[in-house]
C-alpha cells in the first residue's frame, strides 16, 4: 500500500472535491416536487442535472423505465469508478475495499437473475459495475449458462471460495441468503483488518466500519423479528461489533417490542439511534424503520466527516448519500411506472 | 582612544547586522508561515474548481489572502532596514 508522502495535500484536494459533489445532490425539495410529475418528466429532470451525459447516450437504445434504470446505475457505476481515481494513498485503497460490497451484490444478482430466469438485458440493468470486477467481466458471467459456470469463472476472486461451497446448497434450497450472509461476514472481517493494520487514516475508517457493521445487525435483528421462527440465528451476525452472537440471539427472541428496543437502547451509545429508538415505541412498519436507521446512519456520517474534514469520512458520507439518491430516484421512477400513489412511494425515500 | 574607536565602529557593523538578520528572519519567517496556509487552501481551492469552474475567482481570492502574512513580514523588515 503505497504511503502519502505530499503531507495533507491529496487528503484537502479529494475532501473538497467529494464536498462539492456533495452539495450538488438532488435535494428534499426537488423530491417533492418530482413526485409530482410523470415519468417523462422525471426523465427530463433528470437529464437536466447531473445524469444528462448517462441519458443522453442511452436514449437511442431504451425508453421509459428501462432508460432511467440504466442511466442512474451506469451514472453511480461511472462516479464510484472516477472516486477511486482521484483518491490518493490509502484513502484510494480503503475506497476500493468499501466499493467490493458491489461486486457481492452484482454477482448474487447475477445468480439471482439465471436462476430465475430472467433475461441478460433485464440483469444488466440492475448491475453497478463499481467494484472490481468491471462491466466487460460481468457481461460475460451474464452470458454465462449455468450457476455453476457463473462461479467457476470467479475463480481466484474474493467471492469464488465462499460461493463454490455454498452453491449446491443454495441451489437446492432455491436462497442465496445463506451465501449472502457469509459473503458479508467474509467482507466486514477483511474490512476491519484493512483498518486495524496500522495504515494512516485507518482509525476513522475503523470507526465507519464498526458503525456500518451494527447498522447492519440492528436492521438484521428487527428483519427477522417481523419473520421470528424459534431457530438459531447466532450465525446471522456480523461479528466485531457491539453485538455479539448470542446477544443478537437474545435480542431477537425478546418477545415484546417495548421490552426489545429497552435492551437495545441500552446497548448503543449513538445519541440520535436511541432517540430514534425512542420514537419506535409506536407501532412502525419495517420499512419506515428501516429508512429512520438510514437516516440516522447518514446524519451520523454526517457529523463524524466535519470531525475528521480530511480522511476518508468526507468520501464514504458522499458515496453513501450518492447511492441513496439513485435509491430514490429509481423507487420514484418505478412508482410512477406502475402508478403507486404519491404517499406510497415518498415512504420509499431516503430524504 | 584608538580602541574605543575600534569598540564603537565593533558596535556599530554589529547592530546594522542584526538590523539585517531580523529583517530577513521576518520575510523569511512569514514566507514560510503563508506557504503552509496557502498550501491547504490551494489545494482545496483547486479541488473546489475541478467541479465547478464558476467558483475560479473566489477560490483565486480567497487563496491569496494569506499573502498578507508575507506583506506584513516585508513591511517590518522595511521599517527595519530603513
Amino acid at each position: 500500500m503505497a504511503e502519502v508522502s505530499s503531507g495533507p495535500v491529496p487528503y484537502v484536494y479529494v475532501c473538497t472535491r467529494m464536498r462539492v459533489r456533495k452539495s450538488k445532490l438532488i435535494p428534499r425539495e426537488d423530491y417533492l416536487r418530482l413526485l409530482n410529475m410523470g415519468l417523462p418528466e422525471i426523465t427530463r429532470f433528470i437529464e437536466e442535472t447531473e445524469y444528462k451525459k448517462e441519458i443522453d447516450e442511452l436514449a437511442p437504445s431504451f425508453q421509459g423505465i428501462d432508460l432511467v434504470e440504466l442511466a442512474l446505475s451506469w451514472n453511480l457505476a461511472k462516479e464510484y469508478q472516477q472516486i477511486q481515481k482521484i483518491t490518493p494513498g490509502t484513502l484510494k485503497e480503503f475506497t476500493r475495499s468499501y466499493l467490493r460490497r458491489w461486486d457481492i451484490q452484482n454477482v448474487l444478482t447475477i445468480l439471482r437473475g439465471k436462476t430465475q430466469g430472467m433475461s441478460a438485458g433485464k440483469i444488466r440493468e440492475v448491475l453497478v459495475p463499481a467494484g472490481e470486477l468491471d462491466r466487460v467481466f460481468l457481461d460475460r458471467l451474464i452470458k454465462e449458462e449455468t450457476p455453476a459456470r457463473i462461479v467457476e469463472a470467479l475463480k481466484g476472486h474474493f467471492v469464488y471460495p465462499v460461493i463454490s461451497q455454498g452453491l449446491d446448497e443454495a441451489l437446492e434450497k432455491e436462497s442465496f441468503a445463506r451465501i449472502e450472509n457469509e459473503l458479508y461476514k467474509q467482507f466486514y472481517e477483511e474490512l476491519l483488518a484493512e483498518a486495524r493494520s496500522g495504515f494512516r487514516g485507518g482509525k476513522q475508517f475503523l470507526e465507519y466500519i464498526l458503525l456500518d457493521i451494527d447498522f447492519t445487525n440492528i436492521r438484521n435483528m428487527f428483519r427477522l423479528r417481523k419473520d421470528y421462527r424459534d431457530e438459531d440465528y447466532r450465525s446471522m451476525v456480523v461479528p466485531g461489533g457491539t453485538f455479539s452472537a448470542e446477544e443478537f440471539q437474545h435480542l431477537i427472541s425478546t418477545g415484546d417490542q417495548k421490552e426489545f428496543i429497552g435492551v437495545l437502547k441500552e446497548k448503543v451509545r449513538l445519541k440520535p439511534l436511541i432517540a430514534m429508538l425512542d420514537m419506535l415505541e409506536g407501532e412502525k412498519s419495517l420499512r419506515e424503520i428501516e429508512i429512520e436507521l438510514i437516516k440516522v446512519q447518514l446524519s451520523h456520517m454526517e457529523s463524524l466527516s466535519k470531525l475528521n474534514p480530511f480522511s476518508i469520512h468526507p468520501i464514504l458520507t458522499y458515496l453513501e448519500k450518492k447511492k441513496y439518491e439513485i435509491f430514490n430516484l429509481r423507487a420514484i421512477a418505478r412508482g410512477k411506472d406502475v402508478s403507486l400513489p404519491v404517499e406510497r412511494i415518498r415512504s420509499y425515500l431516503v430524504m | 582612544m584608538a580602541e574605543l574607536d575600534i569598540a564603537v565602529q565593533v558596535a556599530e557593523a554589529s547592530q546594522i547586522g542584526l538590523k539585517a538578520l531580523g529583517a530577513a528572519l521576518s520575510v523569511g519567517l512569514t514566507g514560510i508561515a503563508t506557504a503552509i496556509a496557502e498550501m491547504s487552501i490551494g489545494s482545496a481551492a483547486v479541488g473546489a474548481t475541478a467541479e465547478n469552474k464558476d467558483v475560479f475567482g473566489l477560490v483565486l481570492l480567497l487563496t491569496v489572502i494569506p499573502e498578507t502574512i508575507v506583506i506584513f513580514g516585508l513591511v517590518v523588515s522595511l521599517l527595519m532596514l530603513f
